[in-house]
């Protein structure tokens, strides 16, 4: 089917929401309506590493396990349970026998292995992060095996993205384009939510599946409805006029407002994405000298960016890794100390120098960060030319190290909470700008590899934290980046809004399947 | 200059060009009469409402807009009266030569100008901008490239105009050389239809960059440009109308200025308008 | 007949030299698409795979070859970041930009044509010379300055108008054939939906006719000035012809074809400007969908926005050149 909106009469929607629920066993009632300011590429599970379209996946499919909003482990969705192998290739999953998929259709072991196989041909980009994964195979109905090629520590965590769709369905579309263009207008999953309508710049609605699995205990919303506001400044007036029932993109100023006024709840999530300002580590021009390095690495002031640009919504970065995450060394990075940079800096004749930093305009916090970092430098001599780029030219720029600038302004989003996600994926060298990863610091250090590639492969935890601690360590001593910040999640909402939790797993996502609307 | 005084003659033009000279002067000095400095971060004092410290408040980032809007002028009016002049200069040049050249040549040239003018320039410029990165120096050559088939058009009709007058084909007979033809007879000319249409284009112009500077293809941090200082306020346009305010009054109201001004020019000046 | 196939002739020309500028223009983009269309984590090899599958390491001019090809036939390439056809996602994006577009024409109209003939009738009055004040003043507005005000004072602070969007939460579930809400609405006899529409097409129209109005007026003025002088008029008036059926009859109709020349061309600018008012009205539409492509590098996207915005442009301009052809007294003689 190709979304048309559908002709549901309004009056039931308006009835509906007027109604008070008192029995404990409620129909989900009402409709939340969530302000989003980017719009989403499309629908296709392929592309769930966009928070943009995993928001709208995560309650329209179902993966074999997922991260509740709140919750640091997997607990079980369409996987009963599991059994890992000896020598961790192998993991098998008993699957639930009472799923219905949204065209009521039976959900079964070959539904999953479909799923997988559909986004091994199609290089999808969830399966960037899924590490040696091999192939699936199906036992029976409800018993499915995955196999890797290396053990994988992090290979349950990572499935939570992995979206099963209705394999009945999306088949007869595959065409040349492993069903791309179909899926990417179109849904098959079988999650509490159905995609109702996708109008992808302006709105997209989803209404509760009657027959959804887990049931509707509790209080729960009849439809959602994503409205695309770019503008924070618009986004806040529809909160106010009570169009919209989440803002999450207003400013940091109006959100310290909201916190006072009666009608309005802040929450201010544990987020885990890291901002960082990555160094040339390879460049012939001043960063490539570790010295000079170790000076930069002094000169930005995180406590001020906490206070005064994130207005205390975050936590106080130590090290590229939050500080509650297994595997976290404390004191890995210099402590602000203009006094000493600029003591080095005259030292060493650097008076005079002139660095680029590239970052994304568009983003407040880094805008505010290189402001920052500017003004700093500024006082010891050294000049900061800012260069804004949407992100296609920043990454394009770091294909080779002759182009990568100076200083590179870079979140990590780990895709699940686990150290692996955010340490491999910054400092790996086999995943350097110049090869096509998002370590923009072109850092390459033998030992640093070693010790995350072991750490990947064990399943061990007390064992990979150690490995973590240790390279932790040594990226400190090379003066890599400067962790910038680790901003909280902040999301403000109407008070009639109950039960959300932010979901450390889905950054950018909002747990729309367990929240209510108060009468 | 001193022309310039003498030509208003109501008090709107008188008012326009005491603006406009006073605009210039803050493109001059501004940058060295702030009274805060207007890079220099400090968000102890962010989104001060204006007062006596601070006229026009501060921005998001506890800096003076009185003192950004001071330093912006000379930003804003540079890049405006370079893409002006690059216009000038190479519309001129292209329109001029189409003019002595004549024929298929000249045909050409024209109909290229023509397919440049009649495009929307803001998706032209969005374009080339992208390409060439973004920065205050890609929006101004973005903006010169959307920009100069006014001018060779118009030097072009001027042109063609002056070689069709009689003291044209004596000079010939006498064997005057190109460039003093040029120099001697095309340039005077032109200058004063140029200049009216020059001054009636600053505020377009001016509009242009801002507004590549708003889509964010333009001025970049901490450039207080004046568009882009609409762009960094919009954000706090709740708690910080002043923000927002300030730098747009300041494009309209010096847009408005060189808008009378170019339209007493061409009263003034221009002999076609004359005529009428 | 011969004028108009010239016409229609040079636009096509003009076109596919446009198509080659952006095409060029979009492949030094400093951005690469593959790279973004590879997703994070993604590592040489897949950047490299998806670089051939989007024929991005063929030659520039077989690419351009191709892409013109595609385009003959109707086909404007597939997004790599909607999947979608290019074409439908633009068909999807075009109605709500023309309707801004459409009422902003409308407003530009209603004020520029009455202004212009007025101030024409009148130049040099104390009236004429308050329309022109206003005329500068008009075209020294930044349009996405103008946006924000209006919609923070007449939407936010007086809750005249909707602050954002196409339509009322309420009317949510509406839909088309056409995408032109305003035209569906009054098809399916749906009076709440078309009013709903018109008050959110309000502010962003307004903002985005301002500049243009404000050249609409004087262009019109200066057109019509012209005709006020010319030796009919004097002959009319020496009839004893009133002065309405003078302004009317006969300036009107003989001064307003090089006005309309230029508002023929406003529509295509004004196409072109409406990214200024989307983002700030959270409207969909072309201009949000083309800074969206340039963003992302969606090399296909951008050149389709461009090729788009240029037809509809050539069209319009195309339209009224025959219009006024037809219209034209002197063919009208010689027929």
């Amino acid at each position: 089917m190709r979304f048309k909106s559908g002709l549901i009469p309004l009056c039931a929607v308006l009835l509906a929401s007027v109604a008070v629920p008192t029995m404990a066993l409620a129909a989900p009632t009402g409709t939340l309506v969530i302000a989003e300011n980017e719009t989403p590429e499309n629908l296709d599970p392929a592309n769930a590493t966009n928070s943009t379209v995993d928001e709208l996946l995560l309650g329209a499919y179902d993966p074999l396990v997922q991260f509740s909003a709140g919750a640091t482990e997997v607990t079980p969705r369409l996987a009963k349970s599991w059994e890992i192998s000896p020598d961790g290739l192998t993991y098998t999953f008993k699957l639930r026998d009472d799923v219905l998929f949204h065209d009521g259709s039976k959900l079964t072991a070959e539904d999953v292995k479909f799923t997988l196989d559909r986004l091994k041909a199609a290089a999808a980009n969830v399966l960037n992060d899924m590490g040696p994964y091999a192939s699936a195979e199906v036992v029976d109905p409800t018993t499915v095996k995955l196999h890797l090629s290396a053990p994988f520590g992090p290979f349950l965590s990572a499935l939570s993205r992995i979206y099963v769709v209705n394999k009945a369905l999306v088949e007869p579309h595959m065409g040349d384009d492993h069903a791309r263009q179909w899926l990417s207008v179109n849904e098959a999953g079988s999650g509490p939510y159905m995609i109702t309508a996708y109008n992808p710049t302006e709105s997209v609605t989803l209404k509760a599946f009657d027959k959804y699995w887990g049931g509707w205990d509790g209080n729960h919303v009849a439809e959602v409805v994503f409205r695309y506001i770019t503008e924070p400044s618009t986004q806040l007036s529809l909160l106010k006029s009570g169009e919209v029932h989440i803002a999450p993109d207003i400013t940091v100023e109006d959100k310290i407002a909201l916190k006072t006024e009666p009608g309005f709840v802040v929450d201010v999530g544990a987020a885990a994405t890291p901002l960082f300002f990555d160094f040339n580590t390879a460049s012939k021009g001043p960063t490539g000298n570790k010295k000079f390095r170790e000076m930069l690495s002094k000169t930005f002031d995180r406590q001020l960016h906490l206070d005064q640009v994130l207005m205390g919504f975050g936590a106080l970065p130590d090290g590229p890794l939050p500080a509650n995450w297994m595997g976290h060394e404390a004191g890995t990075e210099q402590a602000f100390d203009l006094e000493a940079a600029k003591k080095m800096v005259e030292e060493n004749g650097w008076k005079g120098t002139t660095l680029t930093v590239r970052y994304l305009p568009a983003i407040l916090e880094e805008k505010a960060a290189v402001e920052q970092l500017q003004s700093n430098l500024a006082e010891i001599g050294i000049t900061l030319n800012a260069e804004g780029m949407t992100w296609p030219a920043q990454a394009a720029t770091l294909q080779k190290v002759e182009t990568t600038a100076d200083i590179n302004m870079i979140y990590s989003f780990p895709v699940f909470p686990d150290p692996h996600a955010i340490l491999n994926a910054t400092f790996n060298g086999a995943l350097t700008g110049a090869k096509g990863g998002y370590n923009w610091a072109q850092y390459s250090n033998p030992d640093v590899d070693a010790l995350l590639n072991e750490a990947a492969s064990s399943s061990d935890s007390a064992k990979r934290a150690e490995l973590y601690k240790k390279a932790q360590k040594l990226i400190g001593e090379d003066y890599v980046v400067i962790t910038v910040s680790n901003p909280g999640s902040v999301v403000a909402l109407s008070d009639k809004v109950e039960g959300y939790k932010y979901n450390v797993a889905h950054h950018q996502t909002f747990n729309y399947m367990d929240i209510g609307l108060k009468p | 200059m001193l022309r310039l005084l003498t030509l208003p003659k109501t008090n709107i033009e008188r008012a326009a060009v005491i603006l406009a000279l006073i605009v210039i002067l803050v493109a001059i000095i501004g940058p060295f009469v702030t009274p805060y400095d207007p890079m220099q971060i400090s968000f102890r004092s962010k989104l001060l409402a204006p007062s006596s410290m601070h006229w026009f408040g501060t921005d998001g980032s506890g800096r003076d807009v009185l003192s950004r809007l001071l330093h912006g002028a000379q930003l804003t009016l540079s890049a405006t009266f370079f893409v002006l002049i690059a216009g000038v200069v190479i519309g001129c040049t292209i329109g001029i030569f189409s003019a002595f050249v004549g024929g298929a040549a000249d045909n050409a040239l024209m109909r290229l100008a023509d397919i440049w003018l009649g495009f929307p320039p803001l998706i032209l410029a969005l374009g080339f901008a992208s390409a060439l990165g973004a920065s205050l120096q890609a929006a101004i050559w973005a903006l010169v490239f959307s920009w100069w088939p006014n001018y060779a058009r118009l030097s072009r009709m001027v042109t063609a105009d002056i070689l069709s007058q009689k003291f044209i084909a004596s000079a010939d007979a006498l064997g005057v050389p190109l460039h003093r033809k040029v120099f001697r007879y095309v340039i005077p000319n032109a200058f004063d239809v140029l200049i009216v249409q020059v001054t009636l284009d600053i505020s377009a112009v001016m509009l242009a960059i801002s507004g590549l500077s708003f889509i964010g293809v333009g001025a970049q941090i901490p450039q207080p440009e004046w568009g882009a200082m609409i762009a960094d306020g919009r954000s706090y346009v709740a708690n910080g109308w002043w923000i927002v305010l300030a730098p747009g009054v300041a494009i309209f109201l010096t847009a408005l200025a060189f808008n009378v001004i170019g339209d007493m020019l061409r009263r003034e000046l221009d002999p076609t308008s004359r005529r009428r | 007949m011969a004028y108009v196939a010239q016409r229609i002739v040079f636009s096509i020309l003009s076109l596919f030299v446009l198509l080659f500028i952006t095409f060029l223009l979009s492949h030094v983009v400093a951005g690469d698409p593959a790279i973004v269309a590879a997703g994070p984590n993604a590592g040489a090899a897949k950047i490299a795979l998806l670089r051939e599958q989007m024929g991005l390491d063929k030659p520039l001019l077989t690419q351009f070859a191709i892409y013109c090809g595609q385009i003959l036939q109707g086909d404007l390439g597939t997004s790599w970041f909607t999947r979608q056809p290019i074409a439908s996602d633009v068909l999807r994006e075009l109605p709500p930009s023309l309707e801004l577009v459409f009422i902003a024409m409308l407003i530009n109209l209603a004020v520029s044509l009455p202004l212009g003939l007025l101030t024409a009738r009148y130049a040099g009055s104390r009236f004429d010379d308050l329309v022109r004040l206003g005329v500068m003043a008009g075209a020294g507005l930044p349009v996405f300055w103008i946006a924000i005000i209006l919609q923070q004072i007449v939407a936010g602070r007086w809750q005249l108008l909707p602050t954002a969007g196409r339509l009322g939460f309420a009317n949510r579930e509406f839909s088309g054939a056409t995408g032109f809400y305003l035209f569906d609405s009054l098809a399916a006899g749906n009076m709440n939906v078309f009013l709903d529409t018109l008050a959110h097409l309000v502010l962003p129209a307004f903002a985005l006719s301002l500049l243009f109005t404000a050249v609409g007026v004087r262009i019109t003025r200066t057109a019509m000035i012209g005709e006020f002088r010319k030796d009919y008029v004097t002959l009319a008036r020496a009839k004893g012809a009133s002065e309405p059926r003078i302004m009317f009859r006969h300036v009107f109709a003989n001064g307003a074809t090089p006005a309309l020349t230029v508002f023929g061309m406003q529509f295509g600018w004004m196409l072109g400007a409406t990214v200024l008012v989307e983002e700030i009205f959270g409207r969909p539409g072309i201009g949000r969908y083309a800074v969206k492509a340039v963003t992302q590098s969606d090399i296909h996207a951008v050149v389709a926005v461009v090729f788009v915005v240029g037809v509809v442009f050539l069209l319009a301009n195309l339209l009224v050149d025959i219009a006024l052809y037809v219209l034209s007294p002197r063919k009208q003689q010689r027929a």
